[in-house]
């Protein structure tokens, strides 16, 4: 599947603001099954230094300063990605008993490193009640792969997807309590829930496909960015998509734009601005699916 | 480190006919631990009989005069520490530094061999964090197992690969160790995120030298001058001459240590910078000035490294510098230590010594470490979990904001303590703990009530990376707990310190930091950091207010006593009060003056580094005055307050006056004293000059303006409304005056950095010199309450101009993050 992206991110101030310092990550990565044919960000107003280099994990980061003042500054992305994941066999993976065994001892230090997503990070923590969670639904004699979909399943089962409903700073704990929040807290309860078994759990940011319904257009800028789990499955089947939040795994619906431990290390957007007061901001995606267009036509 | 010796028998209690034995009478370490001062059969060790006999040959009121000469040096030089918690002074305890007496004495021929082993110590660190940011070969190699790095928050992947560069990763190390009953050395912990108390150890020498000079001499005391010699030319090498002056970054006066941090940087001649006096330009960190950007080079960082960088570190930190990582990546700036050496305190490593010291230096340690099993391991686990009541457990890893943020109430609906919490880790996360042998402390004697008293202690050495290796600092800082139980040591729960002697064969040769005449150039001090000035600016402003607002609550006061009724002049009196934020009406006045005089205080508390502990002392005395003052039940005698608080005002802008040096810092302040003063005068004198003023207000007008007896003296007895505006407002030759104010702020101001004549003039100059000519040609008929008040007001535009000029850059930080669905 091809498709054209387009990420819209805007931010009005109440007063000017200056030397305002960003990190974007936004660039869909090049990855097995992805491959990126353009891509382009144009940041408004126009950046008085601006670099490009990779974080630990591999994402592409866009570090900012825009040094006079200013009362909005936007983002725009647009790139164009090729999508063909191969379907896992879910059935062919350890046991989650061996995985976690696997895992633990794994010393692979690079990033992708089973090691850097055993341990809490800074907004995906393990907690007692995610693992009592996890531990009722998941049996560490079953195949992991198929463990973790059923996992998935459940979640979207139990959890209410309810926009509003949290922050981009509310703990996990609390969207877990409540059994609801976006798509942040289904897969930063995932990742907990996963850790908390022994299971190597990976935050992932980038866009999701979202199909029309019936006999209507497509709504233009109705969605987000989405969030959801990468799952190390041992190390034949190495790392593999699921979204808790709509309990599947990750096809051709997906592009990947960052992968870290939790939202923080992906962020698509991080800044430091010297101002007062709050802001207003804007937030906006189109997926528009192309190969699928010139198939039909 | 073994617990104990097997012998249960008491050790004998020091009984002998010598003069010492009195002081020593009744002296008895537990059984089983080793005394520093006293042997197994009760006789005093060789390198204690020299301070033990001069201490018994002194009575007791000279040993009390000696003590108190050493903690009176402390009060003097200000030295403090705070507690976190505490309800005085903004939630936080501010604590006398608490010395104890006497020294810990080590013999020279020991501290040989400890220092070698501290220093084959620091190697072994060296290499164990060029490899945790280089190769990562422990890991690879399975010497560590993956979580110690994979799951530790101390290890920074922004940072991930600076070890590549080559240069040592840290240069300033402490380590703790405690003497066990066997009389050897263990290593409890290793500092290298930014090790605390080396300050602290100097002023505790300088204390202790007052009470004992003549014992420092005759023990040959090492002195500790060469090591911070060494260490600030070792700091100013690694400028590579485009930085203008080593930083220390502190994480602001907050925080429990910056005392030290400011004294350290006076002492070693190093700039105190916080995260806002810094910014990322280009590929160059910069300190803002008032005098614009100016490169920086070198930071002795002492500020945790997760708040160094909002932007790639912890987003919520409000005390860091945006993009700092990317200019470290960059190699735009040295750290010291870097950012991640953090890693280092990781209490699990200790677990792992043999084989890490195998890997690392193809050879055993020469210091043991005391006995650490990391639960992580299903063996280790398993040990621990048998042998429990032998053992103390710990985390295994340095501790986040996170850690304690995140663990709330709400996960399972439960509050716990710290110890059931690792009980909890040690059952459902056994990797996230580790056990450690408990330890039996060595006690060394400490004064209690006029007794010596056995106390267990434990020792911090420091240490610092030079081009030639790892140097020892001759001495360190030890802590004694306030109790005989030989668990932790720590000051937070009330323990005390004291100076530690090495002593050596040979006389030492003075050192001292301020270097020798050769080469000498005068050099003028640069400018200072924006902040710094704002403060400078603000602390001028604030002292200026504290002394209008008592004049005015002294004159309000001294009305009511001689009888007047509330009249029209003090329903004036009370809204100016009520403009600068004292109530006289409704609220007790003193409290009014005591926020404003507390104001003062803290402003002079964020910049201790740039006058003399003297001033500062003198306004910390001052808020212990009014606060002891208001504790009392009875009304206090408000004009007799007013006028110690007057008193001791003025010897704060004496001292600055008289001690401080006159360049850009000094004229902020004085800056901020005449703006106030002229903007209040004439705020005042508008209220009381009206068409018709109130009964009383011309005299009220004098007295507030201190400018009674020379209007006596230049005009008759009898008050006109002309002459005392005349004294008050115009009168350039009143110190006083109003006009006084605006010329010696606008001389002020055109000394300032960029005001140079000739160029374009800032807007705060052409401002200040408008109102000077106002002034100047003023014509008394013209001086009515609307000129009054607008001179109020330009005055308060000068104050605004004068900021957005020079502290503009500090800044108001906020982060922003985007949310998705």
């Amino acid at each position: 599947m091809i498709y054209d992206l387009s990420l819209n991110i805007a931010y009005d101030y109440p007063a000017a603001v200056k030397e305002a310092r960003h990190v974007l990550r936004v660039r869909p990565r090049e990855l097995e099954g992805q491959s990126v044919r353009s891509t382009r960000v144009t940041v408004t107003p126009q950046p008085d230094e601006a670099w490009r280099e990779l974080d630990f994990f591999g994402n592409a980061l866009d570090q900012l300063l825009i040094l006079p003042g200013h009362d909005a500054f936007s983002v725009a992305m647009q790139a164009r990605v090729e999508v063909r994941r191969a379907l896992p066999d879910l059935e062919a993976t350890p046991t989650v008993a061996e995985l976690a065994a696997a895992a633990a001892t794994a010393r692979d230090c690079g990033p992708a490193g089973p090691m850097h997503f055993l341990g809490d990070s800074r907004m995906a923590r393990k907690s007692e009640a995610v693992t009592a969670y996890a531990r009722d639904l998941i049996d560490p004699a079953s195949p992991a792969g198929e463990a973790v979909l059923a996992f998935a399943c459940s979640m979207k089962a139990d959890f209410q997807f309810a926009p509003g409903a949290t922050t981009v700073d509310t703990p996990l704990e609390e969207a877990f309590a409540r059994r609801e929040g976006v798509c942040q807290d289904f897969a930063h309860v995932m990742i907990a829930a996963l850790r908390g078994v022994g299971v190597p759990a990976a935050y992932v940011s980038g866009f999701l496909r979202t199909s029309p319904p019936p006999g209507r257009p497509r709504l233009q800028g109705a969605d987000a960015m989405h969030a959801w789990v990468d799952v190390w499955l041992g190390p034949d089947l190495g790392w593999r998509g699921f979204d808790p939040t709509n309990g599947v795994t990750v096809l051709d619906d997906h592009v990947v734009v960052a992968v870290g431990r939790d939202y923080s290390d992906v962020a698509p957007i991080d800044g430091v601005v010297l101002t007062a007061g709050s802001q207003k901001t804007s937030h906006s995606v189109d997926v528009i699916p192309v190969g699928e267009l010139a198939s039909e036509a | 480190m073994p617990r104990s010796s097997t012998a249960d028998a008491p050790t004998p209690s020091v009984h002998d006919e010598r003069p010492s034995a009195g002081l020593l009478r009744g002296y008895r370490p537990p059984a089983g631990v080793f005394d520093e001062a006293v042997d197994d059969m009760g006789g005093v060790r060789p390198h204690y009989r020299p301070l033990i006999a001069a201490l018994a040959a002194m009575d007791e009121p000279e040993r009390e005069r000696r003590f108190s000469s050493a903690a009176q040096y402390l009060r003097e030089a200000g030295v403090y520490y705070r507690v976190y918690g505490g309800p005085e002074r903004g939630g936080e305890d501010v604590r006398a530094w608490p010395l104890a007496q006497p020294p810990l004495i080590i013999a020279q021929q020991e501290w040989t061999e400890l220092a070698a082993g501290l220093a084959q110590r620091a190697l072994l660190l060296e290499r164990l964090i060029a490899d945790l940011y280089g190769e990562r070969r422990l890991l690879t190699d399975g010497v560590l197992p993956p979580a110690l790095l994979g799951r530790n928050p101390e290890f920074l992947r922004p940072l991930a690969n600076q070890a590549a560069s080559g240069s040592p990763l840290i240069r300033f190390i402490a380590v703790d160790l405690g003497r066990g009953p066997d009389g050897r050395w263990w290593v409890l912990g290793d500092r290298a995120q930014a090790p605390s108390g080396a300050g602290f150890a100097l002023e505790n020498r300088v204390a202790t030298a007052r009470a004992f000079p003549e014992l420092i001499r005759d023990l040959k005391v090492q002195r500790l001058a060469r090591f911070f010699q060494k260490f600030r030319e070792t700091l100013n090498a690694l400028d590579d001459g485009r930085g203008a002056r080593v930083g220390v970054l502190s994480p602001g006066p907050h925080n429990e240590t910056y005392f030290e941090h400011a004294y350290l940087a006076r002492y070693l001649g190093f700039l105190l910078l916080e995260g806002g006096d810094l910014a990322v330009h280009g590929s160059s960190v910069v300190v803002r000035t008032v005098d614009g950007a100016k490169p920086i080079r070198v930071l002795w960082r002492r500020l945790d490294a997760d708040f160094a960088d909002p932007l790639e570190l912890h987003p919520r930190s409000r005390i860091g510098t945006p993009g700092l990582a990317r200019a470290v990546r960059d190699g735009a700036v040295e750290m010291v230590n870097a950012l991640g050496s953090g890693i280092l305190e990781t209490r699990a490593l200790l677990a792992f010594q043999p084989a890490l010291a195998q890997a690392l230096l193809g050879e055993e340690l020469r210091l043991p470490t005391v006995a650490t099993w990391w639960c992580g391991q299903e063996a280790e686990r398993d040990y621990v979990k048998t042998h429990l009541e032998r053992l103390s457990i710990a985390r295994a890893f340095p501790q986040t904001v996170e850690d304690e943020e995140h663990r709330r109430p709400l996960d399972l609906g439960m509050r716990r303590t710290p110890s059931e919490r690792l009980l909890d880790d040690l059952a459902n996360d056994p990797g996230n703990v580790v056990a450690q042998e408990l330890v039996g402390l060595s006690t060394a004697p400490m004064f209690s009530e006029g007794r010596l008293e056995p106390r267990p202690v434990t020792l911090r050495v420091y240490l610092a990376r030079h081009a030639d290796g790892w140097s020892v600092m001759p001495g360190g800082f030890a802590r004694v707990s306030s109790s005989t139980d030989p668990l932790a040591v720590t000051m937070q729960s009330g323990g005390r310190s004291v100076d530690v002697w090495v002593t050596s064969d040979r006389p030492e040769r003075p050192v001292s930091l301020l270097g020798t005449a050769q080469g000498f150039a005068r050099r003028l001090p640069s400018a200072p950091p924006a902040r710094a000035a704002d403060n400078l600016f603000w602390l001028g402003r604030y002292v200026e207010r504290a002394e209008a607002a008592t004049r005015l609550v002294r004159l309000h006061a001294a009305r009511l006593a001689e009888g007047e009724r509330r009249g029209p002049l003090e329903a004036e009196v009370a809204e100016l009060l009520a403009g600068i934020g004292v109530e006289v009406a409704l609220g007790d006045p003193a409290e009014g003056l005591l926020r404003r005089v507390r104001a003062a205080f803290e402003t002079a508390s964020r910049i201790r580094d740039r006058f003399s502990p003297d001033g500062w002392r003198v306004l910390g005395d001052l808020v212990d005055l009014m606060e002891r003052r208001l504790a009392q039940d009875e009304p206090e005698d408000l004009p007799g307050l007013a006028s110690e608080v007057l008193i001791r005002l003025s010897g704060f802008t004496g001292l600055v006056r008289e001690n401080m040096y006159q360049f850009t810092g000094w004229r902020f302040l004085q800056a901020g004293r005449l703006l106030e003063r002229g903007q209040l005068t004439a705020r005042i004198a508008a209220a009381l000059t009206r068409d018709e003023p109130p009964e009383g207000a011309l005299e009220a007008l004098l007295e507030f303006a201190d400018s009674r007896i020379t209007y006596r003296r230049r005009y008759s007895v009898t008050l006109s409304r002309e002459t005392v505006v005349d004294l008050t407002v115009l009168d350039p030759l009143n110190p006083r005056s109003i006009a006084f104010q605006v010329n010696g702020f606008k001389t002020l101001l055109d000394e300032l950095p960029g005001m140079r004549r000739g160029e374009t003039p800032a807007d705060v100059v052409r401002r200040a010199a408008r109102l000077q000519v106002r002034l100047a040609t003023g014509d008394l008929t013209e001086v009515n309450e609307l000129f009054l008040q607008r001179v109020a007001t330009d005055l308060g535009d000068i104050s605004d101009l004068l900021a957005q000029q020079f502290f503009s850059a500090a800044p108001g930080v906020q982060t922003e993050r985007s949310e998705s669905e």
